[in-house]
């Protein structure tokens, strides 16, 4: 490493340069004492910034019309997963025109590198990466996300529905 | 002999053979549903089509027969279009249940469609709606939507089981692979429809959404359910055996397999197993690494007079291993008493006709062999009178592998238990030796997966099969164990003829070279 050294005349003329700082200081200050709704700041954790829609936060499994569980445990996500975060069982539902569903499903959330590519992979709007960007957690937090969390926690309330519907998908003839 | 032309190269083949068997032999790639090579030909899929020189139209592979100076063509546009509109007209009533369907990976529609297809479907009517979900059996489900009618399966029960189950039923798209009522698909070889199915439409009940077929491995090895000796792929992850399937072995099994053989890979699979080795004394069981476990029992036998040393061996292990224990003990204990246990004496020789046996073991010819060429000529009556009389004092047991081939099992455990020291080594665990009082020594053995060897099946044919992974890492095999339990060490076999420098390239930069320069590299100056 090489330290940059300037010793000119001109370099100990410093008083210029605070003044110069402390004028776009004020500037600032002046701004948002009388302009308070513009200030550029946020009183962190009070307020916080909310993303838009489109934005790769949190996953989210959706959720049918009755409210059980989109996913149909294909595992097409956690073979596109390039960080291999994804862990699902699948096991056969009762109703045959389900077939199969996930009886567990575990997104390691600290492997997560919140590529999207889940929910590029999933056929039929299964996962989706939420605006949701806050994870944290304290000592012993459970950073493995099981369908619980994925699907019902308190902030989804009740779930998200998804846009993809077997019956109208039939009724098409697909 | 005639003589063919297929895609320009020339091909001598049998009299009476078919195109497509002709391209199969020639290495041509040929898209096909219905035809396999085990069963006859129906020619229903209209796939197989092929260009030939003087025929105006196309023709299907697997019902022309090749004849002399035949010019015989698979890649022209004419049949890929051919092969696009037959496609086109399989895929009308599939459904796209890829994800959810098993086949998804190793599925003949995928393939094809992937190679021939790639085209917007021109249909507008809705699909046909059949039957999900249906029960044929025991060991099968059917899915109808996906079915493609190429009545392999059909063939199958009528050709090789002549069960007859299975049939189709109804007309047109309606029509559907089905069972006649009270008349379910529960022939012990039910589980080949499934491998022949060239689409998802019968999947097994046993394998059914447990794996993604593309997150398993596969490796060639040799079905030890019983002395036929089928040639076998067994299906792999980390996590374990998931499925086993048949590999084509015109000597042993053709393209089948029974289904009893298809359990196999479960008692391979770590939580049946035996992970540590352990010790019974008077103060109960001890848990210790596996060889230690062999080291310890080498001090009993050391202590034991020759004469008071028993060997039981099952015919589950590779003839290498037997030939590795027998030897140690005639030649470094000089003790001949060395049993078979032979499980199921009444069943011993019978045989269904296609493949199952009903003697148990991969390897009793093999054993028999072994036995012969060390002179040991010791009936189980000896051991039996000995154990009860004190006079063999130590037994030493390499026990089965596939438990449920023994039913004469806790039997023998409590017969051969009454002995002072009881050595056994077990790929698998069991309540029978969990239970066991006195002095134990139980050593974890590797399973037939793990382990490179020799099998000799029931017609003296000498199978040699390789290791696919290990699951155990503790485990012995019993060439180990009988080195072990000879007081001598495992070795490392040297490594010959790698990294010498007779393999070097002349002009190779020497490890210290580059060191060298690395230093005389010049960093950090401003």
């Amino acid at each position: 490493m090489s330290v940059v050294q300037n010793n000119s005349e001109k370099a100990k003329w410093y008083l210029p340069g605070i003044l110069g700082g402390m004028k776009i200081t004020m500037k600032h200050l002046l701004k948002n004492l009388f302009n308070r709704k513009k200030m550029i700041s946020l009183n962190y954790p009070e307020e916080k910034y909310e993303y838009s829609p489109r934005f790769k936060g949190n996953h989210v499994l959706t959720v049918k019309k009755d409210g059980s569980l989109r996913c149909t445990a294909c595992m097409l996500c956690a073979t596109n997963c390039p960080a291999e975060c994804i862990k699902i069982n699948a096991a056969e539902h009762n109703d045959p025109t389900v077939e199969k569903y996930p009886i567990s499903y575990e997104i390691d959330i600290l492997r997560c590198v919140f590529c999207g590519f889940c929910e590029e992979a999933c056929p039929v709007d299964a996962i989706r990466l939420g605006p949701e960007w806050q994870t944290p957690g304290v000592n012993g937090a459970n950073f493995i996300y099981d369908i619980n969390h994925l699907a019902f926690r308190p902030n989804l309330k009740g779930g998200i529905l998804t846009h993809v519907d077997d019956e109208e998908r039939h009724k098409q003839g697909i | 002999m005639p003589k063919c032309s297929i895609n320009g190269k020339e091909v001598e083949v049998k009299e009476g053979t078919s195109i497509i068997e002709a391209m199969q032999q020639s290495g041509d790639r040929i898209a096909h549903y219905c035809w396999h090579p085990g069963l006859s030909v129906a020619g229903v899929c209209r796939l197989c089509m092929v260009e030939i020189e003087g025929n105006p139209r196309v023709q299907i592979a697997c019902n022309t027969m090749v004849t002399e100076g035949m010019k015989i063509n698979n890649t022209s546009e004419k049949v890929r279009d051919a092969v696009k509109w037959g496609l086109d007209f399989h895929l009308i009533n599939h459904p796209l249940d890829c994800p959810i369907c098993d086949q998804a990976g190793e599925c003949g529609l995928q393939d094809q469609y992937m190679e021939y297809g790639k085209y917007d479907p021109e249909m507008a009517e809705p699909k046909q709606r059949k039957h999900k979900v249906v029960d044929l059996g025991p060991t099968v489900v059917l899915d109808s939507e996906r079915c493609i009618l190429c009545s392999r399966c059909v063939r199958f029960t009528e050709e090789v089981t002549k069960t007859n189950e299975l049939g189709i039923f109804n007309r047109g798209d309606r029509s559907e692979i089905g069972t006649h009522d009270g008349m379910p698909l529960a022939n012990k070889y039910s589980l080949n429809t499934v491998d022949i199915c060239p689409v998802g439409a019968l999947t097994s009940k046993d394998f059914r959404f447990r794996q993604r077929v593309w997150y398993l491995k596969d490796a060639e090895s040799i079905c030890n359910g019983c002395s036929t000796g089928c040639n076998v792929k067994v299906y792999y992850n980390k996590e374990g055996f998931f499925r086993v399937k048949p590999v084509y072995n015109e000597k042993v099994n053709g393209h089948w397999m029974c289904d009893e053989g298809r359990d196999i890979y479960k008692f391979a699979n770590k939580e049946h197993r035996l992970l540590k080795g352990q010790i019974h004394t008077s103060s109960g069981w001890t848990e210790t690494h596996g060889g230690a476990a062999a080291k310890a029992a080498h001090e009993v036998i050391k202590s034991t007079a020759a004469d008071a040393l028993a060997l039981v061996l099952t015919a589950q292990y590779t003839v290498e291993e037997f030939d590795a224990i027998v030897g140690t003990f005639v030649n470094e204990f000089k003790t001949k008493k060395v049993f078979f246990w032979i499980n199921n004496k009444e069943t011993f020789d019978s045989f269904d006709g296609l493949l199952l046996r009903g003697d148990k073991n991969p390897n009793t010819k093999g054993l028999l062999k072994v036995l012969d060429k060390h002179g040991v000529t010791a009936t189980w009556g000896d051991l039996s009178q000995g154990v009860a009389s004190g006079a063999i004092k130590t037994v030493v047991v390499a026990g089965p592998e596939n438990l449920s081939a023994f039913p004469d099992f806790t039997e023998r455990v409590a017969e051969l238990s009454k002995a002072q020291n009881l050595i056994w080594m077990q790929a698998d665990k069991n309540d029978a030796l969990k239970n066991l009082k006195g002095n134990v020594w139980l050593i974890p053995m590797k399973s037939f997966t793990e382990k490179d060897g020799t099998f000799i099946n029931h017609a003296g044919l000498e199978q040699k099969f390789k290791k696919v992974t290990t699951v155990v890492s503790e485990a012995l095999t019993l060439t180990e164990a009988a080195l072990l339990l000879a007081g001598k060490n495992l070795m490392i076999p040297p490594a010959v003829g790698e990294f010498l420098p007779a393999n070097q390239r002349e002009d190779q930069v020497m490890l210290e070279m580059r060191k060298k320069n690395e230093f005389v590299f010049k960093r950090g100056s401003l």
